[in-house]
């Protein structure tokens, strides 16, 4: 992280005491959710305040691995998120480095209707999107689920951005070597990109793990669910069903992946964004 | 092959593969949409041609008006405080220490949950008959209130779970913009004797004027299209005090099949963000230009 | 161009999955999600809610029928939305739970077969449909649905609450014959006990309201649906319940700003005492009036909804099998029918949820008999009313006037206006209809 002025100050007192209370707010819902889920159904039926006194069981996760479908579900936005997150680094590094780089007809013309995409806002495409994919037949598979990320206009002007900014000096040494622009682009610049990546990568990923509108409609049955959808569904029944606690035991076991990946990453996402978010 | 064609092909090579995902997954549809809504659509392939109808319809449609009543408030509930509670803990946290690190981690962890499990989480802290806040209540004695049944409540009660989920977004974009602002500027200005308020609106706020600016239009369009949260909550209730643009957009066209409506409300919104993101974008150029 | 498209998208999907040729039947069912607790069982006679039985069903026709694939697929209540979406995508599943108040959406469009023809092959006879039942699922003389059940409205009852409140008389509680015998009894319960007469789910629960507007105008004669394009909401009947309902909530005879979930553990924990709540509740109450140490043991009593105004004449709905249109194989319309077969032979069972059955011979059954409470409701599926089979719409519709119906009992808007805006808007929706 880059050192400036303000930020070898100390805290005043009065300020992490703020600070600390926000915090606590922040995590209130977090340990109010662990505690419920920890917590027999009937004990919770009975009354919710009960959670913070003993017994507390196992049993809500327990049930997780018996015959419900949250792992599936699990699976499938890890299917989903990973192969968006691929898709979207792939098409906008190609597209980046040939709009920062190359040259060919109607680039111009090509990249603002690119960045005209970025005031697309998804309402105004998710209906009739609905009815393309129904007649390609992709609702209910995991292309269906991935490709309307991969439309994302940011990213490739997020990576054009970035490429323009290394400097074309180096792309003229290469080609004076001799190497094609392909081996150009695989061994020198793109792992010059590698920031870029991994915030575009973060952020592709997080939009498509919490994406409820698209899967909503469009994975209808219950093996192609995503969490987001699964859980939802899994929301609206909770009275005759599972119960409070099964559901809340539902909502942490769902979230342990993500938070993981979240803490071990948080460094690099953060250095990420402060090297390259805002230029 | 002569090199100006090389060099065409080669550039179409690496910009072919999103262009063309582009066209077909957003531009047809986006075509298609346009289409659409000049249509008595149902969900099910009948169209029949009606020209501007849909749209006078959704100009004297009191549920729309409603909705987007609705939208407004909590986007103006939203994105304000969001904004400056975003910056404020951005410039507290923006040091090298360890709990500077640790509450970063704290601020940001809210991001990575899904709508579903904020919901989630929020209704069994707001509802009157299990929520920790009615829990709470009934310790000191208190009746517990109907935050998502009561029209007075549903809507700021939309607003703090967003801004308990959304909040780590903005706070990151503000930590990466302080961190671009030079330190020598800082010194200079500890140099002039500068106090703490006369450094913030001197120096920072115009250093991340335009991360302010990327805040605020990301967040403004992101709430004028809220939906999970009013779905999943409230359903848009009590009596559609509650219900989005969006969740209108949704059950207009799953629930009451009417797709050529719903198509014709989903362009008037793409048209109000478009119009919004341009306002605040031409007013902060045209200070900057002042400036200048 | 989309079949191979989708061809090959399977193909790269499913290029690792094992040819399986048997038979595969997509079904389709609200109910909820109960894996964790039935998730293998197959002991339907000791499966409790409708969950618990259906999934213990279908579990158990997956072991009989070892030659048939069963994909479940489980939906969100009442997955209407979610249908629309797979119709609209043209994937729809083979078999699906549905209201039969619902049906003639889809039929009038054809976008669920008639069921004539599987249900000889499966050697169901129509003519064993309890009379409630059938009127369900016929529509335009044509039968679009093996009906499952009849959904009638009970008063869940509380009778030790009731006692404390001096309105029991002979071990029967004591209910009201006229709006003003019910306020007076509501404010004498609320007086004596301290508590509100009625629990009743206010909160994202539209068909709750509903079901008691309908109940009531059906009883007074006045015809909702005077044809397939319009309501009448805007009349002195309707205004005339509407400001009862509002009058519980006001003086505060009813709990308030209850969902669903809320309102169904508020009766099992004493909260109040009378749950106007449908049929379903019958099974899981009488199970917890039976539970050593709860708040309800030994004090549970169901009565059909009282006449207040007119004649007894209550507004029934009821769940049917439904079949989306699509083009089938011969095997798979078999796989079907041996599945419609399956559920008829067991819907006994489906009975003690506390749904009337829809096969007639089921009443008649000495266990149906022996289960508790029936006597008192089982000439609902005799008497009970469902609309009109030209009625459209209902699952939009019932949305629209619940969500006015919400604003008027809370106060947020006068009655006369709200049911006005209730006409206007259901009418505006049928007008768009195409």
């Amino acid at each position: 992280m880059s050192e400036t002025a303000p930020s070898s100050q100390r805290l005043s007192p009065l300020v992490t005491v703020l600070l600390l209370i926000g915090a606590g707010i922040m995590l209130m819902p977090m340990l109010w959710t662990l505690l419920l889920s920890f917590k027999s159904n009937a004990a919770l039926m009975a009354d919710s305040g009960s959670a913070f006194m003993p017994p507390w069981t196992l049993e809500n996760y327990a049930a997780i691995f018996q015959g419900s479908l949250t792992t599936r579900w699990l699976i499938n936005s890890l299917i989903v998120s990973t192969g968006s997150t691929i898709g979207v680094l792939v098409l906008s590094s190609l597209a980046g480095y040939g709009f920062a780089r190359l040259d060919f007809p109607f680039r111009r013309t090509l990249f603002v209707i690119v960045l005209l995409g970025l005031a697309v806002p998804e309402q105004a495409v998710i209906l009739p999107r609905h009815q393309l994919f129904a007649m390609l037949g992709l609702h209910n598979s995991y292309p269906g689920l991935i490709l309307p990320s991969l439309t994302g206009a940011f990213g490739v002007f997020f990576m054009t951005q970035y490429f323009r900014a290394i400097p074309p000096e180096l792309d003229e040494a290469a080609l004076l070597d001799g190497a094609s622009r392909l081996t150009l682009f695989w061994k020198v610049l793109l792992p010059l990109t590698w920031p870029a990546q991994a915030t575009l990568g973060v952020f592709t990923f997080l939009g498509s793990w919490n994406d409820y509108w698209w899967p909503l409609i469009s994975a209808t049955t219950s093996d192609y669910f995503t969490l987001t959808v699964g859980l939802a569904s899994a929301q609206m029944n909770y009275a005759q069903t599972s119960g409070l606690g099964f559901l809340m035991a539902q909502a942490v076991f769902a979230s342990i992946p993500i938070l993981v990946v979240y803490i071990a990453f948080q460094k690099q996402i953060v250095r990420a964004m402060a090297g390259t978010a805002v230029r | 092959m002569n090199r100006a064609r090389r060099d065409a092909l080669v550039g179409y090579a690496f910009v072919g593969p999103f262009l063309l995902v582009y066209a077909a997954v957003l531009v047809v549809p986006l075509l298609m949409g346009i289409v659409i809504s000049f249509n008595n659509a149902d969900l099910f392939g009948r169209r029949e041609w009606i020209g501007l109808a849909n749209y006078a319809q959704a100009l004297s449609d009191p549920v729309l008006r409603q909705a987007f009543f609705n939208t407004l408030t909590l986007t103006l509930l939203i994105v304000p405080p969001l904004t400056v509670i975003a910056l404020l803990l951005a410039l507290a946290l923006n040091r090298n220490t360890r709990l500077a690190a640790v509450l970063r981690g704290v601020f940001f962890s809210s991001l990575v949950l899904s709508v579903t499990i904020v919901t989630l989480i929020w209704r069994f802290i707001l509802t009157p008959d299990a929520g920790l806040v009615a829990v709470g209540l009934q310790a000191v004695g208190q009746p517990p209130i109907p935050f998502l049944s009561d029209p007075a409540y549903v809507i700021p009660a939309l607003a703090v779970t967003t801004l308990w989920w959304s909040l780590g977004f903005p706070i990151m974009l503000f930590l990466a913009g302080l961190q671009q602002v030079p330190g020598d500027i800082y010194e200079a200005a500890a140099l002039d004797g500068a106090g703490r308020w006369t450094v913030f609106r001197r120096i920072t706020l115009p250093s991340i004027r335009r991360t302010l600016l990327l805040v605020v239009m990301l967040q403004t369009a992101a709430q004028l299209q809220i939906f999970g949260q009013a779905q999943l909550l409230t359903g848009g209730g009590p009596g559609g005090a509650s219900r989005t643009i969006v969740l209108y957009i949704f059950e207009v066209s799953f629930g009451r099949w009417e797709l050529g409506y719903a198509t014709a409300i989903a362009e008037l919104l793409f048209g109000m963000i478009l119009l919004v993101t341009l306002l605040q974008y031409w007013f902060v150029t045209r200070q900057e230009g002042d400036r200048a | 161009m989309r079949r191979v498209f989708a061809l090959g998208l399977a193909a790269l999907l499913a290029g690792c999955a094992p040819a399986d040729d048997r038979p595969e039947i997509v079904v389709q069912r609200f109910f909820g999600e109960c894996g964790a607790v039935y998730g293998a069982s197959t002991d339907v006679a000791n499966a409790d809610t409708e969950c618990g039985i259906l999934t213990t069903l279908i579990n158990r026709f997956e072991a009989e029928n070892p030659d048939i694939r069963v994909k479940v697929n489980v939906v969100a209540w009442p997955g209407y939305p979610q249908l629309a979406a797979q119709m609209a995508a043209g994937d729809p599943p083979d078999l699906v739970t549905m209201h039969q108040s619902v049906i003639s959406d889809y039929s009038s469009r054809g976008l669920i077969e008639p069921v004539e023809g599987l249900l000889a092959q499966a050697k169901i006879d129509p003519a064993g449909f309890t009379p409630a039942a059938r009127a369900g699922v016929e529509k335009q003389g044509k039968l679009y649905g093996m009906p499952w059940d009849t959904i009638g409205r009970l008063f869940h009852i509380n009778t030790e609450l009731m006692a404390e409140a001096g309105l029991m008389r002979g071990g029967k509680p004591v209910l009201p014959n006229s709006p003003e015998e019910l306020l007076a009894q509501a404010r004498q319960f609320k007086a004596k006990t301290g508590k509100p007469y009625l629990i009743q789910a206010q909160v994202s629960a539209p068909d709750f309201m509903v079901a008691f507007l309908y109940t009531y105008l059906l009883a007074q004669g006045s015809p909702i649906y005077p044809d397939d394009r319009h309501i009448k909401l805007d009349t002195p009947e309707a205004r005339a319940i509407v400001t009862l309902m509002r009058q519980l909530n006001t003086e505060g005879l009813t709990t308030r700003d209850q969902d669903f979930p809320a309102a169904t553990a508020a009766f099992t924990q004493g909260k109040g005492g009378i749950f106007p709540v449908g049929t379903w509740m019958l099974g899981p109450y009488d199970a917890e009036a039976a539970r050593e140490g709860s708040p309800i043991k030994g004090h549970y009593a169901v009565a059909p909804f009282p006449r207040l105004w007119g004649t007894a004449a209550p507004f029934v709905d009821g769940h049917a099998w439904v079949v989306p249109a699509a083009t089938r194989s011969p095997q798979e319309r078999a796989a079907m029918a041996r599945f419609l077969a399956f559920l008829s032979r067991y819907n006994y069972d489906w009975s003690r949820t506390g749904q009337l059955p829809a096969f007639a011979a089921v009443l008649d059954r000495s266990e149906f008999k022996a289960l508790p409470h029936r006597e008192d409701i089982a000439a609902l599926s005799r008497t009970g009313k469902q609309l009109p089979g030209y009625v459209e719409r209902q699952s939009a519709v019932q949305g629209l006037i619940g969500e006015e119906l919400e604003a008027a009992i809370t106060g947020t808007k006068p009655v006369e206006t709200a049911l006005k805006d209730a006409e206007r808007r259901v009418n505006r929706l049928y007008a768009q209809m195409m």
